[in-house]
Order: structure tokens, then sequence, then C-alpha cells
């Protein structure tokens, strides 16, 4: 699909439409969906926001290319003084009292937020149903789930209720809900954009990830919100990723898959034959295409859980109802704690914390925390050897197609295996996309770290070739 | 400290309990390889260097934020801000 971005800019500046009628027609769809995508709508802000605009098309300024475009804000990003819930009970009435970085990055530069959007609670779910705001529904099957923990990101993109949408992707929340929705998701490598403001769940993969219906508008949105912020040390300055240089693929020689990724049984049969098609027809193009080892995909799976969930369960353990959040008396302030907590907590966030606080225990930590981070280092090192070998790897998704509403709630361990072709990237910290092709759930490129150009590049060579 | 914590202790959650399919996960992980080398976080090296550490100065928030963080307190009474409960041991 051609750019949005672009195409929305031109009717502003041609004066076809005007934002205001822009703005408000995309808060109508978003009012009246089903697919329950809305924690909340900003919709004095973004009518206010859009009515400047006009003024100023009508003045004869010249406007920005993101200026008077409407996006979404998964509800993990903080927006002062808006609602900021992480689709909790804890964080039902929580205002944010400051505007994440990225968020800012992107309103400087005139774009239009209209939603917070639904999500599973804290990041932790890869359906969008771990939610109080109700399951996120599939923006093209109603009775499956969106995907997650960007679900409501996801929907609101494929239906074209936002332009784009900003989510949060930690072990694969940005890339799986694209690929069960058909649109791109991208996660850069780590780093890229500044995590101020984003509520914290395993801060060392947390990355910021646009999720957009063209290349071309991931790679505009990514531009605006890269760089180095002091307010989270572990960014770094970046190029920008020009339009021109991410047309031509040529230096794209070798690709990759991993081989056990696809022969497994844990596979569909239909993704595995159509992942192999696409394999098929990029050596047609001449490109050398290469198999990989890499680890099994229960070891990845297990390994990024127990980091994750040991990260989390110290990054969460300041909710507590004390300074802000639904606290809920108790006789004595261990107990205002533990009630608080645990009434407000859902089920899977209470398994994550509870999970890694078993991990960092005296006793369990050498044997399983100390040996996660030993397995990462090892992941780590065998994807530096990888790129070595290859420009770009290619993957699946996920094993399967969407499951339905209800059926990932009642089988955590399924849901957390589900997600065995997207954690490996994350512990890794590579720049991976998804790209609407190739598999009913899309297809992941994925580069070395800092080479998100490259992963851009391939995806332009894909549209072309399957 | 030689007191054994429960992960409901631990975790601040009543009644909390071990998950079964979590224990499945550290199984994995129990039984997996590992490499002999000892060069934790050797290739995820994000500290920032000490030449671009931050400067320790207090920033002052803004009014506005500062307001926001108030309304945000769970409770208020005559005007004061009241905390849940005093550690009492």
């Amino acid at each position: 699909m051609e750019s949005q971005i672009h195409k929305i800019h031109q009717q502003l500046m041609k004066k076809e439409i005007s934002c205001t009628n822009l703005v408000q027609e995309r808060l109508d769809l978003l009012k009246l969906n089903t697919h329950n995508t809305v924690n909340s709508l900003l919709d004095n802000l973004a009518l206010d926001l859009a009515a400047k605009v006009d003024v100023k098309i009508a003045n004869g300024e010249e406007i920005g290319l993101l200026e008077g475009i409407p996006f979404g804000i998964k509800d993990v990003y903080m927006v002062q003084g808006t609602l900021t819930t992480a689709s909790s009970d804890l964080l039902r009435k929580y205002k944010s009292p400051y505007t994440a970085t990225a968020i800012q990055k992107l309103l400087d530069a005139g774009a239009i937020p209209l939603v917070k959007e639904n999500c599973d609670s804290f990041g932790h779910g890869s359906s969008s149903e771990n939610t109080i705001f109700g399951a996120v529904k599939n923006a093209i099957n109603t009775d499956l789930v969106s995907g997650g923990s960007s679900g409501g990101s996801a929907v609101n993109v494929a239906k074209d209720y936002t332009v784009f949408s900003i989510g949060g992707d930690t072990g694969g929340s940005v890339r799986q809900p694209a690929g069960y929705n058909k649109i791109y998701g991208l996660k850069p490598t780590y780093g890229r954009i500044s995590r101020f403001g984003l509520m914290a769940y395993a801060s060392s993969t947390d990355c910021v990830g646009p999720i957009a219906k063209s290349i071309e508008d991931i790679r505009i949105v990514l531009n605006v919100m890269s760089g180095k912020d002091v307010k989270d040390q572990t960014t770094y300055q970046s190029e920008a990723i020009s339009e021109e240089t991410i047309l031509n693929a040529d230096e794209i020689k070798t690709v990759g898959y991993f081989k056990n990724f696809i022969e497994t049984d844990a596979i569909d049969a239909k993704v595995k034959a159509d992942f192999l098609a696409s394999i098929e027809k990029i050596k047609a193009k001449g490109i050398e295409v290469k198999e990989l080892d890499f680890f099994e995909s229960d070891t990845l799976v297990s390994t990024y859980y127990t980091l994750a969930m040991a990260e989390t369960a110290s990054n969460l353990s300041r909710l507590d109802g004390t300074n802000y959040g639904n606290r809920i008396e108790g006789a004595n302030l261990k107990d205002t704690y533990s009630i608080t907590r645990s009434e407000n907590f859902s089920e899977e966030t209470k398994r994550r914390i509870i999970g890694g606080n078993q991990v960092l225990s005296q006793g369990f930590s050498d044997e399983i925390y100390l040996k996660g981070l030993n397995l990462r280092d090892q992941i780590s090192e065998n994807f530096e050897k990888d790129f070595k070998e290859v420009d770009v790897i290619l993957s699946p998704v996920t094993p399967n197609s969407p499951p339905k509403i209800g059926d990932s709630l009642k089988d955590p361990l399924a849901m957390y295996l589900s997600d065995a072709y997207t954690v490996g990237f994350s512990l890794g910290q590579l720049p991976t996309l998804t790209v609407p092709q190739g598999t009913e759930t899309g297809l992941q490129i994925t580069a070395a770290k800092n080479n998100d150009e490259l992963v851009l590049k391939f995806a332009n060579f894909l549209k072309d070739t399957i | 400290m030689s007191k054994i914590m429960t992960v409901d202790i631990l975790s601040s959650i009543k009644g909390a309990k071990e998950s079964e399919a979590v224990g499945k996960l550290f199984e994995t992980i129990k039984n997996a390889n590992t490499s002999n080398n000892n060069a934790i976080n050797a290739n995820h090296n994000n500290a920032v260097s000490l030449d671009e550490l931050r400067e320790d100065i207090v920033i002052d928030s803004p009014q506005a934020e500062k307001e926001i963080i108030i309304e945000n307190f769970p409770k208020e009474k005559n005007g004061f801000l009241v905390v849940a409960k005093v550690i009492e041991e």
C-alpha cells in the first residue's frame, strides 16, 4: 500500500480535506467501533490541534509532513494529562504527569493523538485479552484475537481508524499483532528510540515500535522518534533513513533462515509451506539462501520469559498504591500493599510477578536466572556469528494462525510458546519488522544491530518479489 | 537473614502460588546447556560510559506535573495527602 502519510499530507495541502473533518471522522470511527480498541479518546485535544493546523493551512503557511496526521498510542505511554491505565484496575484512574519522549517528538512534529489504545495489561500477554477493557477483536475475523500485547494499536491501523499507531514490543508485542492483522510493525534496534515515559515491563528488551500500513510510513515515524535522550541512557544517536536509500536492495546478497523454526511439528503445515514458497521466490531473484542453526524454541521462550518475569517483578514492585493507583486500605502497611496488589493485578500479571520473584530469590537465582542470562549471551553470540554469514534473517512471525478469543487465557504455556519466533530477536536487541506477506501471519525480517535501514530495504524488495 | 520468605510475601500478593506453566519454563532453563564463559552481559552492553553520565543535579518539575502528581495521590484530607499506614515494626 502507498504511504497514507504522504497522501493525507497532499490532501491537506491542496485543501481537499480539512484537518478538523479528518480528525472528527476518525474519532467517530473509533467511538463506534466494536473491536474494543479504545481505552480513552483524546477528542478535545485532537480537535484543538486539528483546528490549529487548519488555521495554518488557511493562512497559506507550510505544514510539516506529520502535521495533522492522526495517530494512536498504546495505553502504556505517558501523555501529560491523559489517563494512562496500562489496561489495569490498579491504574484505572491514573493520569500521566508528563509525556513520553517518543510521543513528545511526534507531537512536536505536529501529529495528532486520537486515542489511548487497548492492550494486554502492562504488556503481559500475546492476545490482548488480559485487559479490563474487554478482549480486542481481530480486524479481519472478530472471532479471533487481535494478538498482543499491542492489539488495539494493530487493529486501529488495520481498520484505518488511525493512520499509524505507536505500540511497545518487549517479546513480540508489535510484530505479532501486526502479523495477525496483516499490516507492518517494527521493533527497532534496542536503544534507537527512547523508552522514557513508556511503562517498564522488561527494561532490557522494551522497545517503542511503530505500526502502519506501508514501509514508507514506518520509515517516517521511525525517523521522527529516533535519537539519543538524556532521560534514557540506553539510547544512541542514529542516522535518519532516507526514502531513496531503502528503495534499492542490491546490497542484500544472502538471506538466512532458522532450519529448526521450520522443521518442527509445532509449525502449522500451511505456514511452513507458504514460508518455503517465499524462500523459493527469493532464490529465484538470484539471492543466496542459507539454512542456519539456532536454539530450540522452548529454550528461547523459557530464556525470554525467565528474564522478562524477573525484570517485571522488579519494575512493578513500585505499584503498591502508596503515591498513586487504586489503594485498598488494610490492617497495616504490608497488608495494604498486598491487598492493593492482589485485588488490582490480573491473574497473568500476578503469575509473572510471582515467577519473577521466584527466580530472583535465593536458591533459584543461580540455577535459573543467572543461567538465563548466560543463555541470552549465547543467543547474542549466535546472532553475531549469523550476521557474518548472511545480510538478513527471514522467519515466520508465528507458528500458527491467530487463536480464537478465550483460548489463550485457558492455557498460558501455549500462549508463551506461541511467541517462539519473536522472543529470540528481542533477546538479541535486533531490528525486526513484520511484513504482511508470505504466510497467513506475515514474515519477520531481521538484520544486525543498528541496521534498521537494511530491514526496510529488504521489506521493499519483498513487496515486489512475493 | 535466615527467615525463608515465601512468594506471596516476596511479591506482596495475597495467596500467591507458584504456577505450573511458569514452572515448566524454569525446568527448560535448568536442563539447558550453558557455556562455561562467565562473561555475563558481554553482548548486551548498554551501560552508559562515564563521560556521558547525566549531570547529578536536581531538576524542578513543572507546576503542571506537580499538580497531576498530587491529583494521582490516592487519599487527601483537609489539604493533606494521607499515606496508607505508618510502618509499625
